[in-house]
This record gives structure tokens, C-alpha cells and sequence, in this order.
């Protein structure tokens, strides 16, 4: 045992009967060059039982997941199946040991049909393959665990709740007793995520286990038996206790100190209009994806979009950002008018734009961070880099940026270094001052820490007068900080509602496209 | 039964220096090992082979000017293969850019007559095999940036073409490019004055200075310009170049351009350097081709293909005169620069990754 770790809350519901131990792994140690993932981690999950591996990213939980399924071989350190040990050299091995994974990025085929999807792998079906009986069986194991599915839709038509569970089910089929769902809620909408939690509770019902695996204090405490703490590749915790337990603690054990999750809407004047977007439309290979979208945008003022991912974000930013011509509408910034001008148009007015791509898009990532921050200012002909060396060591102070300095690589940089350098370029202005920032998904796949200094960066950027347009899927980030909540929904505005009095249910539901018409 | 063992390939953050520079170099020991093998198999003594080839190729005086020689075309099919490369636009026509070079350069050198002093004829005949190669490379150019048309398989087809082009012009019986007063096919003289004098009895021309300060200057232009910040965006991500307003198709319009200009140019140099005609022979001699290995060889690296080109030169050469002097058939030479490529690709492996073999570990309680 390390110094750092300790139980809490000792759960007394459990004590009464134990259920046997299914899974176990002791003295878990993997190291990557640089880096020791799992350092002496011992974990366990009980018949029956949903056990979460608690952790930001890089605290080794998606690596001990990898070693409890087959996908990575431990340094050091063994497994026991029901008191057994056993060497998992595969994740076939891993599931002929009853051991699945559910993988956070789908591994289904979109043309082939939900049978099709559920029985690529199996080894002993035979030759030619009995379509009929198949889909008996695969929709009888999905019956059995309360997740109706068509066993002939085809998977690239099916909503991302529904390709999940066809995930789900295949690692049933396969006679998987323990499930490690990676992050499984990082994708659903909240009626989707009560609908996963639902299917949870049935399999644990029917007496498999449940390695749950999350960054989200709210839904780890709500669906957890037990939740196991890690931080830097090693146990800091044990919390057992179904509903009992306190996020501050868990948040505490996982970051290592207190930290303020919740930003606050900080008190500001809104100002003049920075962004006016008239009546937009656009259409991508003859599908329609943004339909009659207009919304304005203040000085001051932060705008949210919060919408299942692929309802049209993404290109919204794009299209406003220059990088994508609409079919019909305008966009004016500051004044501007930028529709169809280009992205060095629209940035010369005021743009500044942080998108959800960031290493690949909005970051080279063989290029360093002084080339970084020259992608979207104005290079000489023969680019100059010796006058931009001042401002980058100033910024990467500023900014706190763990670099060795400006002419650190941009894909060495961690997911939040990697942020910030993008925050720091687009925050300090490049063709012109910095009027109307959009950003997207600013905070996705970040650690505790660095989501609260990326949230305290937009809202100083809010402060200081910009205009921002704030897309996420995250909806506890648009609703806790956005001044106003649009919410997107194929392609359309659906719902319109100021941030301070936003009602969660609301606009989950204009999410999953049940508010008909949009209502203010 | 499994082997108890697994090799395990670790990726490496960055490759080590030290690794950089050692992986060409055993690339290429290993590759003489390789070599080695064929020739004691075949009963040739594989010691006194590489001794006589290194001393043909490098270490006499003929040997070095011939390999210089050499390395002045190749330098400049190898700027032209890396300098697409770099920004992963396989331009693998390189051999037919350098066919039209020929010809392009031939066609000046032979019509703007015998009045222009060889001061402006020699850079014209130059100006126009780089026009010439640059044409050839245009069809490819223009669908590559405007459909994404795979300018692998069109830049390698065009070759074919050029070839048959390089046959046409000779062999036909009345063919502008055909020298009129032998019945012989051969090409036709350029003006004296579109001829560059070889430095003393070797066979080396000044044009060597003009493929390695090209090299140096293309370098240059990447690491410093604007022009080659573009290409290093696009190489590494388009979506970013997207992102920053870079105009992608016209920044892989100009590069495959220059590619195919900068083969043709080596097509001239032939023209102002050695041969003073259209040699048909040179459809045999895969100058063009070679440029590839050349550039794999510099890791696409410009300026280090000044290096990597006049290895292979003395190869080459090494490897011709071994066949006069001993009976060592010239095939040991050509089989070598496979080799090369292929263990400097394989190479590439150990730089990327750490690779070991472990021992799978019995379970122990």
C-alpha cells in the first residue's frame, strides 16, 4: 500500500453478503517510456457489483482497463479470475475468460447490420452463417438485458446511444460476465445516459459486473457500488457506499487538492453587437446541416451551443470561422461583413477561433510552439521569427505553459498544454485585436485542473469585453457558463433560454429534439 | 505450440541523434552484407569486390570526378523526388520529367541559333528543360490539387509516354531531333555555344555547382520562407493549413511544379554537360528512378541529398567499372541500391520504435 491512499466512508450496505470476487488484480505495475501508468495498482470487481475506476486523464485507468481485458500485458503483477490466476495474452483471451471491453470510439462496422456487427469475431459459426437464427439469438440476449435493438438495422443509421449498446450487446453475445465500459456516458445526452444506466443495473441484476469507467463526479456517484480513486498510476482511494459519498472528496482524491469545479458567471456589462448571424443555412453533399440559423452575439457576452455532437457545431464554427461558405445567410463581425471572405477575412476583423481539433487543426503537431503561434498572424515572406520569440516566452509564462519554451513540439505537449498554447494564440490577437472568440469543446479530454484554468481563461476573455461563442457537448459547461443557451438540434435552433434560469430538463429534451418548436 | 517470447515495438517520443545519423550508415553496411551473400554464392570474392568498387568509385581521381559526374543529375532527381515527398506528394515521374528535360533543353539548344554567346545559351537550355519538366508534370499537377487525382499513378504512367516520346523523336526517320548527316539514329548536336566546357580531361561540368547550390537553396526556402512554412503545414496537417486560410491547392500546384521542373532540369544538364544531344540510351540508365532511392536515402532532407546522391553515384560507378575490369557482372551495383533502399526503409523502424524481445512470464501467485 502507498502512503497516499486510505479508505473513507466504509459502505455498510455490503456487509451483510459479500458477493464473491469475480476479477482481481494485485501488484499492477506498466510503464511507456516516460511514464509509469500503473504503479502497483490493486483492484477488484465483486459478481453482481459496478466498480468505478475514478481518475483524470493519465491517471492510468484506461491502462489498467487495457491490462484487465487482454489489450496490454503488465510489467508486473497477475490477475485472478474467480481466485484463478490467469494470463490474458489477448482481449480474446480476455473474453474466452468472460472479460469484454466497450470502447469509448465504437469498433462497429456502419455498413454491415447489428447481427453482422454483433458476430464479427466469432470463430465457430460455420462457413455459411444462419442469418435467421443469428438474429434470434442476438436479439433475444439484447431482450433479456432490457436493450431492445433491431438485429437488422444497419449500424451507420443507428443514433450513437443505440451503436453503443449494439457494443454492448456484442460483448454479451460473446458471454462476457464482466463489462469495463470505457467512458460510456462521454457521448449520450442525458436522456441517454438514464436509459445506459438503466441497462447497467439490469446486467448487474442478472449477476455480471461492471468496470465503469469515468472523469464525471455527478453520474460515478449515482450508478457506482464502489469507486476506486486513481491519480498518476497509482490507488489514492477506496470510496464504497452506493449514493452515500461526496463529490468534493472524490474530486479531492483525484486531483489532489480542493479545487472549484463550478466557475462562476462572472458580473459583467454586455456591450454592443459584435456577432449578427442572419438566416444561415448550409448544406454538405446535399444534406442539409445548418437550416435558418440566426443569433446575435454582444461584447461581453458569452453565447452557448449545446447540442449532441453532429447536430451542426461543428460546422456552425466553421462557417462563421470562414473555412466553410454557406449555402445562403450572412455573418457579420464587428460590423464586417465576412460570409464567404475566407478565414484571413474574418480574422482580420476580429475572429479568433479554438477549435475542437486541436492537434491536426488548430495546432500542427511537428511544428513548435513559436511556429504554433505564427499559423495565424502575418508571416513575412521570409518568415520572421526572431521578433515573435519575446512575445511566446511571454505568453508561455503567462499562459503556464509546461514547455522547455518556444521551440518545444507541439505534439509534445499534453492535451491542456496543448489548450492553452491554442488559448494563448487566439486570446492575444494575431491580424487584428481579438473581438469575437469561438471556441468548441474547449475542455473536452482535459484533466480537473486544466479545465478550471481554460474555464477561467474564457471567462476573463468575457470580462475583458469579447464576444464568445461557446460550443459544447459538455452541457454542465454551457450551463454554467453561458450567459445565454442555444441549443442545436439538426441543424435548427430549437430552444433559446438565458443561462441563469436554464432548466436542465428543458433543454436535455430540446437536445434529443422533443421541444417540437423553439420556445424563449 | 507458441514461442514463449514476443518482440515488443515501443514507439519513441523522438528519435535519438545519435540514431538519425547511424541508421543511413548501417542501412548501408547492411546492405553491402546483404551483397555479399550473392557474390560468394556466386564464387566472387565479396572483399575484393567492395575493395575495387570503393577505389573505382571514390578513392581515384577518375573515379571521383566520374562520380561527381554522376551525382550532378542525380542530385537533381533526388531534390525533385524529396522535395514533393516532403509534403507527401508522391511524384515518382521524376525519369519522364528528365526525358522532357532532355528534349525541352535540346530544343533550345538547337534552335536559338549559334548567334547567342554561351553565357545566355547554356542558362536558357537549362531554363527550358526545367519549362519542359514542369509541362510534363502539369496534367498530374492540375488533377492532383483540383480532384485529388493520385498523382502516383498518373506521374508513373506520363513516363511511359515520355519514353516512347524519347524513341519517337530519335527514331523517327525525318524527326527534328535526329541528327540529320548519319543514318544512324542519333541525336542531334546542340550549338557549340549551348555546350559547357568539363573542368580538365574529366568528364565533370560546372552544372555540379548548380545541383548542390540548388539543394542548399531549396533547404533554405523550406526551413526560412513563407512559402515553405505552407509546405511544412500541409505536409504535416491540411486541416490546419485549412484552418490558418493556407491555399493548399495552389501551394501543391507550385510544389509539384517546381518537382517536375527540377527533374527537367536535370535532363538539361545532361544536355549542356555530357551528351550535347538527345541520347535514347538515357531510357535505360533510371536517373529519374534513382532520385527516389536518393531522396528515401536523405530522409527527404534537400540539403543532405548532396550527400545521399553522391553515395550512390559512387556506387554506380564503382559498380560499372567493376564490370570492366573484373568480370563482376554491373548487376552487383544495381541489386546494392535495392538493397539500400530497402534496409534504409526497414531502418526506419529502429528510429521510430524501441523494439525488444521479452520473454513471456509464466503467472506466478
Amino acid at each position: 500500500m502507498n502512503d497516499t491512499s486510505h479508505e473513507v466512508a466504509q459502505g455498510s450496505h455490503h456487509l451483510g453478503g459479500v458477493a464473491p470476487t469475480a476479477l482481481s488484480a494485485h501488484n499492477i505495475v506498466k510503464r511507456f517510456p516516460g511514464v509509469l501508468a500503473n504503479d502497483n495498482v490493486d483492484f477488484d470487481v465483486r459478481a453482481g457489483e459496478v466498480h468505478t475506476l475514478l481518475g483524470e486523464n493519465g491517471a492510468g485507468k484506461s491502462t489498467l482497463a487495457a491490462i484487465l481485458c487482454g489489450l496490454y500485458q503488465p510489467d508486473s503483477g497477475y490477475l485472478l479470475r474467480n481466485g484463478k490466476p490467469m494470463h490474458l495474452s489477448s482481449p480474446r483471451a480476455g473474453l474466452q475468460h468472460g472479460i469484454a471491453m466497450v470502447h469509448q470510439h465504437f469498433r462497429l462496422v456502419d455498413r454491415f447490420t447489428v447481427s453482422e456487427n454483433v458476430i464479427l469475431g466469432s470463430r465457430d459459426l460455420g462457413f455459411r452463417l444462419n442469418r435467421k437464427e443469428i438474429n434470434e439469438q442476438v436479439a433475444a440476449v439484447a431482450e433479456s438485458f432490457g436493450l431492445p435493438i433491431d438485429p437488422n438495422a444497419v449500424v451507420g443509421e443507428l443514433s450513437v446511444g443505440q451503436r453503443q449498446r449494439v457494443e454492448i450487446v456484442k460483448a454479451l453475445y460473446q458471454g462476457a460476465e464482466i463489462l469495463l465500459l470505457d467512458e460510456p456516458t462521454a457521448v449520450l445526452v442525458p436522456a441517454e445516459v438514464e436509459k445506459l444506466f438503466d441497462n447497467v443495473h439490469s446486467m448487474t441484476k442478472a449477476g455480471k459486473s461492471i468496470v465503469f469507467i469515468s472523469h464525471k463526479l455527478g453520474e460515478v456517484v449515482e450508478i457506482s457500488d464502489r469507486v476506486t480513486v486513481l491519480r498518476n498510476g497509482r490507488v489514492t482511494g477506496h470510496v464504497s457506499g452506493k449514493g452515500t459519498t461526496d463529490t468534493r472528496e472524490l474530486a479531492r482524491l483525484m486531483v489532489g487538492r480542493d479545487i472549484e469545479l463550478n466557475a462562476q458567471r462572472a458580473t459583467h456589462p454586455i456591450g454592443h453587437e459584435v456577432l449578427q448571424i442572419r438566416n444561415l443555412s448550409l448544406s454538405i453533399n446535399e444534406v442539409e446541416v445548418l437550416s435558418d440559423v440566426s443569433f446575435n452575439i454582444h461584447a461581453g457576452e458569452m453565447v452557448g451551443i449545446a447540442g449532441v455532437a453532429g447536430n451542426g457545431q461543428r460546422e456552425l464554427a466553421d462557417t462563421i470561422a470562414g473555412l466553410i461558405s454557406p449555402a445562403s445567410g450572412s455573418i457579420t463581425i464587428s460590423g464586417a461583413m465576412t460570409t464567404d471572405r475566407g478565414p484571413i477575412q474574418a480574422r482580420e476583423v476580429g475572429l479568433a477561433y479554438v477549435p475542437e481539433d486541436r492537434l491536426g487543426m488548430g495546432l500542427v503537431p511537428s511544428m513548435s510552439i513559436l511556429d504554433n503561434l505564427l499559423l495565424t498572424r502575418d508571416r513575412k515572406v521570409i518568415v520572421d521569427r526572431t521578433s515573435i520569440r519575446p512575445e511566446a516566452s511571454r505568453l508561455i509564462d503567462q499562459f503556464e505553459i509546461k514547455a522547455n519554451g518556444p521551440d518545444h513540439l507541439a505534439r509534445k505537449l499534453s492535451g491542456g498544454n496543448a489548450q492553452k498554447v491554442l488559448l494563448a494564440r487566439e486570446l492575444s490577437g494575431g491580424r487584428s485585436a481579438t473581438k469575437l472568440l469561438v471556441v468548441c469543446s474547449p475542455t473536452r479530454g482535459l484533466d480537473v485542473g486544466a479545465i478550471e484554468t481554460v474555464r477561467s481563461l474564457l471567462n476573463d476573455a468575457r470580462s475583458a469585453g469579447q464576444a464568445i461563442l461557446l460550443i459544447s457537448e459538455d452541457l454542465d459547461e454551457v450551463m454554467s457558463l453561458a450567459d445565454r443557451i442555444l441549443v442545436l438540434y439538426r441543424g435548427a435552433v430549437v430552444h433559446e433560454t438565458p443561462g441563469a434560469t436554464a432548466s436542465l430538463s428543458t433543454v436535455g429534451a430540446a437536445m434529443a429534439g422533443l421541444l417540437e418548436n423553439g420556445g424563449v | 505450440m507458441r514461442l514463449p517470447i514476443r518482440v515488443v515495438f515501443d514507439q519513441r517520443g523522438e528519435a535519438p541523434k545519435r540514431l538519425t545519423a547511424l541508421v543511413p550508415i548501417v542501412s548501408v553496411l547492411a546492405a553491402l552484407f546483404f551483397g555479399a551473400i550473392f557474390l560468394l554464392a556466386t564464387g566472387y570474392s565479396p572483399i575484393d569486390t567492395y575493395t575495387n568498387m570503393f577505389s573505382d568509385g571514390f578513392a581515384s581521381s577518375r573515379g571521383v570526378t566520374d562520380t561527381l559526374a554522376l551525382s550532378t543529375v542525380l542530385i537533381c532527381t533526388g531534390i525533385a523526388a524529396a522535395f514533393a515527398f516532403q509534403m507527401n506528394i508522391y511524384n515518382i515521374g521524376g525519369e519522364g520529367q528528365l526525358y522532357l528535360g532532355m528534349i525541352g533543353g535540346a530544343w533550345a539548344g538547337i534552335t536559338l541559333g549559334d548567334h547567342l554567346p554561351s553565357l545566355i545559351m547554356v542558362p536558357l537550355v537549362l531554363i527550358f528543360g526545367a519549362l519542359a519538366g514542369a509541362l510534363w508534370i502539369f496534367v498530374p499537377a492540375f488533377v492532383r490539387s483540383r480532384l485529388g487525382t493520385s498523382e502516383i499513378v498518373s506521374t508513373l504512367l506520363l513516363t511511359y509516354v515520355a519514353s516512347s516520346l524519347i524513341d519517337y523523336v530519335i527514331y523517327t526517320p525525318d524527326s527534328f531531333f535526329r541528327n540529320p548527316n548519319t543514318s544512324f539514329p542519333q541525336g542531334r548536336l546542340v550549338s557549340a555555344s549551348a555546350k559547357l566546357q568539363s573542368f580538365g580531361d574529366t568528364r565533370l561540368y560546372p552544372t555540379i555547382f548548380v545541383a548542390i547550390v540548388l539543394a542548399v537553396v531549396l533547404y533554405w526556402v523550406v526551413k526560412r520562407t513563407e512559402f515553405g512554412y505552407r509546405i511544412n503545414v500541409i505536409a504535416d496537417s491540411p486541416k490546419a493549413a485549412h484552418y490558418a486560410g493556407i491555399n493548399a491547392k495552389r501551394t501543391t500546384m507550385s510544389v509539384m511544379l517546381i518537382s517536375g521542373a527540377l527533374a527537367g532540369l536535370g535532363g538539361a544538364m545532361l544536355i549542356v554537360g555530357p551528351y550535347g544531344k538527345i541520347e535514347p540510351s538515357i531510357v535505360n540508365l533510371g536517373y529519374g528512378y534513382a532520385g527516389i532511392v536518393i531522396a528515401a536515402l536523405a530522409r527527404n532532407n534537400l540539403a543532405a541529398i548532396v550527400v545521399s546522391g553522391i553515395l550512390f553515384a559512387g556506387l554506380r560507378v564503382g559498380g560499372e567499372k567493376l564490370q570492366i575490369s573484373t568480370d563482376t557482372p554491373i548487376h552487383i551495383g544495381v541489386m546494392l541500391q535495392g538493397a539500400i533502399l530497402l534496409f534504409a526503409l526497414g531502418g526506419e523502424a529502429f528510429r521510430r520504435y524501441k523494439i525488444r524481445v521479452v520473454l513471456v512470464r509464466a503467472v506466478t501467485t
